[in-house]
């Protein structure tokens, strides 16, 4: 195997980057409606606009500083650096600069790229569900499209060029770092942006003013809908951008660093991305709603219909090439257990299933017992996904090691087989934000009540495909963190330290503990910032009501930017804690406490990390749908008790859901990359 | 500008206003200056209207623009028993306002809905409100209060609407409950369980009950009466509500 499939890698990303382009203009030449709607959607628009630069700004100079701390320590032969004689070779350094600000720019325009036709899709979408719904969908999905195709194209066309240039694996473990630093800005920042206007426009404007959601006299109502932009396109794509590469480069690493390995097995996963691209652009053109008028199917059928291309494809792959078979079998366990997961976690934030069903029943009963039974019930969520990582790990592991293969290089091929299909994967859930937008344009517009009515039916497909990826992603991480954590061993044990992990050892114990711990303590910090930030946007919606009663009275128009200025602000300042955990956290354990501490470390912090990642996003979409579901008029309905106790329960799982619970997958997933791309430096200094 | 006279059920006052319907609705769910008290239910009542108890011609007579020209929002005539000397036949269209500010317009008729047998559960709405629950349909009901008491207790003239029981109409013991803005359901069950074990007509359900209402728990229609006849304000259905009054449905659903 030569460098001929790189070049096909090369072609396919550019393929999949045309094609969104494409798409990208297709959307924007579909009709925009009516001069009102195009005013809505130009505030939505300037509002992301403000928020990304803010965003990108922040990002800029994080890289920076991130990428001299790089260039300077890459600077030195790190396998030397022990004996005090390791050389010092700028060019290193440099190229691994380069290679993390490389990560970072394409995650940031591949997010760029979805959030500009989100903005503009939004708009269309509502406009044509006055035509069709099947016209909406379109729309809809396509603009979704460009987000997916731009995302895995940009990703494989860098990760690929880096080691066409270079022969290298480790230096794209530098574009991994720069992908995952953007990931957790954009995913915790949009996640805490989302949540404080979704927090504060309820509580403020259903709750206290008595005023419908996405009633344009809310004065922060564009700051949410700018929110369902920031949090689930930008942040959710980053995040699998994030994990797409971080499984990747674990696999190259852990191959490049196998004596017993062919070179293809390094070039093996960017081979299966490649594939990955080729199904998704085949399975985009079969998702169509058909003569039922039902998204829902058409979303689930284009995911089954591309995870069967893609397996057809890999068996070719095995079948015509000297790839051993131990690849087909680890690909097929991860996809088969991604698509399980997916469908399970749907399973626990389903209306028509029994645990959304029994929360909205007991919610009679009050707050209390809605939040226990939907806690409960998202505990237990969290059993079929860990059965289902515990068996695609030691499947995948067992299958490789049986074929011949290292087990551990098994289980990053599953995690790179799951993700494989992100293209699909994030194309269904881009077009979630974008048909929410567009039921808040239709409302805020004053648009037709079949409109909305249709909006609604997009909506309700958009969720579940939500609650889908995010079993999906968190699910990959789990393994692409097991494969970087089998990275990071190896990356120590070439430094010539023999790593020990044994829980007899007191460090390697404490390192556990402390690993573990910071799971929980981010999702406390990111929720913190939400109810912080949301309390200061409270503040302003009652200062707006109260000074300029025309805003209720319909007669004038609320300062909308000021809350989308704030919302932006607030969730960029609350982030310096949260990233310094997940960059700064890992480098003080490894220097301080050494490399079977770090170890212990990220041990700890991948299983609570996935079991909260689980646990949040689960009973928050359970929440959130029982509340749904009592407002579709079951257990008293709309303004009961079981309502008021819903909305509590929602309230609550909002930031889980999309604040705290999201954003672990890319909290582990940094202090992964981190502890591997600094542990040669760390098993050469460390304190104990 | 036009002078228009209103009739408020909650609370119960006759006020003059140079406001249209949808306007006054607005103003005096949202107010102006700071929040007002929300939800509103008026008649707006035929401005040739006069009555001995009312000093209507004064109130008109105060009802000017302010000095910059703007319209005046409201003159109170009376807050004290109006609906009892207002005719029913001076009654226009009776308006829902819901508490965001949304107005939904009903036409009155002289027809009363067919009853399809079962228990019924009725929100008074003026001069007082309880939430009673009766064997009586609407017109017997009406008949008991303020026709023909049967005991003490009599009112001069009555506002209400019949809320739906659904399943507990029938089976109040097993009957699933529905949409209800009462959370005492073994109380309720208990006391709709007494109207078909005791020689009684009307029980009270919820003496201190609010005097708002929540618009989608009515099953169909509004009902005023002062002794001369029974008015019935018919209300759509939920379908017909959501197609063609979407906003004000989408208000009165919160």
């Amino acid at each position: 195997m030569d460098k001929t499939w790189l070049y096909i890698s090369i072609l396919a990303s550019v393929i999949s980057i045309g094609v969104a382009v494409y798409l990208f203009f297709w959307v924007k030449r579909q009709d925009p409606g009516t001069e009102k709607a195009q005013e809505v959607a130009s505030w939505i628009r300037e509002g992301a606009q403000t928020y990304l630069k803010r965003l990108y700004l922040a990002l800029t100079i994080v890289a920076l500083i991130l990428g001299f701390v790089i260039a300077i320590v890459f600077s030195f032969d790190l396998a030397e650096i022990a004996s005090g004689q390791a050389a010092i070779q700028p060019l290193d350094g440099i190229r691994m600069a380069v290679a993390f600000i490389g990560g970072a720019l394409c995650s940031a325009v591949a997010g760029y790229m979805g959030m500009s036709i989100a903005v503009e899709a939004n708009v269309r979408t509502a406009t044509a569900a006055n035509e069709s719904i099947s016209k909406a969908f379109k729309v809809s999905f396509y603009a979704g499209s460009v987000m997916g195709l731009a995302m895995v194209g940009l990703a494989v066309l860098g990760m690929t060029l880096i080691y066409l240039i270079t022969g290298s694996a480790d230096i794209i473990l530098g574009f991994s770092f720069g992908a995952s630093t953007l990931a957790l800005l954009a995913k915790a920042g949009g996640g805490i942006y989302t949540k404080t206007a979704d927090i504060a426009a309820d509580l403020v404007g259903k709750v206290e003013v008595g005023i419908p959601e996405d009633d344009p006299r809310n004065p922060a109502v564009v700051a949410d809908n700018v929110g369902d932009n920031v949090g689930d396109v930008a942040g959710m794509g980053a995040d699998i951008f994030d994990s797409y590469v971080a499984s990747t480069v674990a696999v190259m690493l852990l191959a490049s660093a196998s004596a017993t390995m062919d070179a293809k097995y390094v070039m093996l996963p960017l081979i299966l991305c490649t594939l990955g691209i080729v199904a998704s652009l085949i399975g985009i053109q079969f998702v169509r709603v058909g003569k039922d008028g039902k998204p829902g199917p058409a979303l689930n059928f284009g995911t089954v219909f591309t995870t069967v291309i893609f397996a057809g494809m890999v068996v070719l792959l095995v079948l015509l090439s000297d790839i051993n078979i131990g690849v087909l079998w680890a690909t097929l366990t991860g996809l088969v257990a991604g698509i399980v997961i997916g469908f399970t976690s749907d399973y626990f934030t389903s209306e028509d299933r029994k645990p959304v069903y029994e929360t909205a029943r007991v919610s009679d009963s009050g707050a209390a017992i809605n939040i226990i039974t939907g806690f409960s019930y998202g505990l237990m969520s969290i059993v079929p996904s860990v059965i289902g990582i515990a068996a695609a790990t030691l499947l995948s592991y067992n299958l490789a090691e049986s074929s011949g293969l290292p087990g551990i290089y098994g289980i990053g091929v599953s995690a790179v087989g799951m993700l494989a299909i992100s293209g699909m994967i994030v194309s269904a859930d881009a077009y979630g934000p974008i048909v929410d937008n567009a039921r808040g344009i239709a409302e805020m517009s004053g648009m037709d009540s079949q409109v909305i009515a249709t909006t609604d039916t997009l909506d309700a497909a958009g969720n579940t495909a939500k609650a889908i990826t995010k079993g999906f992603s968190i699910s990959a991480a789990a393994l692409t963190v097991l494969a970087l954590f089998a990275a990071y061993i190896e990356v120590v044990t070439a430094s010539g330290v023999e790593i020990s992990l044994s829980l007899k050892e007191p460090i390697v114990v404490a390192g556990v503990f402390l690993g573990a711990m910071t799971p929980p303590l981010f999702s406390a910090l990111t929720m913190l910032s939400v109810t912080h930030n949301a309390f200061d946007m409270i503040e302003e919606i009652r200062r707006q009501f109260r000074e300029r009663p025309g805003i209720l009275a319909g007669t004038e128009k609320p300062d909308y930017a000021t809350c989308v200025d704030l919302a932006a602000q607030g969730a960029l300042s609350s982030l310096v804690l949260p990233a310094f955990l997940a960059v700064g956290l890992p480098l003080l354990v490894g220097f301080i406490l050494g490399p079977n501490a770090l170890g212990g470390f990220l041990g700890g912090s991948i299983f609570t990390g996935v079991i909260f990642a689980l646990l949040m996003a689960n009973a928050g979409g359970l929440w959130d749908n029982a509340k749904k579901f009592i407002e579709s008029g079951q257990f008293g309905g709309p303004g009961s008790e079981a309502h008021k106790a819903s909305v509590v329960g929602d309230t609550v799982g909002d930031p889980f859901k999309d604040t705290a619970g999201p954003s672990l997958n890319t909290l582990i997933t940094v202090m992964s990359l981190v502890s591997s791309l600094f542990a040669p430096l760390i098993a050469a200094f460390h304190l104990f | 500008m036009t002078v228009h006279l209103y009739l408020s059920l909650v609370p119960e006052a006759l006020i003059a206003s140079m406001l249209s319907p949808e306007e006054f609705g607005t103003y005096y769910a949202v107010g102006t200056e700071k929040k007002s008290s929300g939800q509103a239910i008026f008649f707006e009542v035929d401005p040739k209207f006069r009555s001995k108890y009312l000093r209507i011609p004064e109130g008109i007579a105060r009802c000017v623009p302010h000095e910059d020209g703007t319209p005046k929002s409201s003159i109170y005539i009376s807050v004290y028993r109006v609906l009892e000397h207002v005719d029913n036949s001076a009654l226009g269209q009776l308006y829902l306002t819901t508490q965001d500010g949304r107005t939904l317009g009903l036409d009155a008729t002289d027809v009363i809905p067919e009853m399809d047998g079962g228990l019924h559960l009725y929100k008074e709405i003026a001069p007082v409100s309880p939430l009673v629950a009766s064997r009586l349909a609407p017109l017997d009901f009406y008949d008991l209060i303020v026709k023909n008491p049967t005991s003490l207790i009599t009112l001069p003239a009555i506002a209400f609407a019949e809320l739906r029981l659904d399943e507990l109409a029938r089976d109040p013991e097993m009957g699933e409950v529905g949409d209800l803005p009462y959370k005492n359901m073994d109380h309720l069950r208990g006391v709709l369980k007494d109207l078909i074990t005791k020689p009684v007509a009307t029980k009270m359900v919820d003496r201190v009950s609010p005097a708002s209402i929540s618009y989608r728990t009515v099953k169909n229609g509004f009902y005023v009466g002062n002794g001369q006849k029974l008015l019935y304000y018919p209300m759509p259905d939920k379908e017909t509500l959501r197609e063609n009054n979407y906003r004000w449905w989408r208000s009165a659903n919160m």
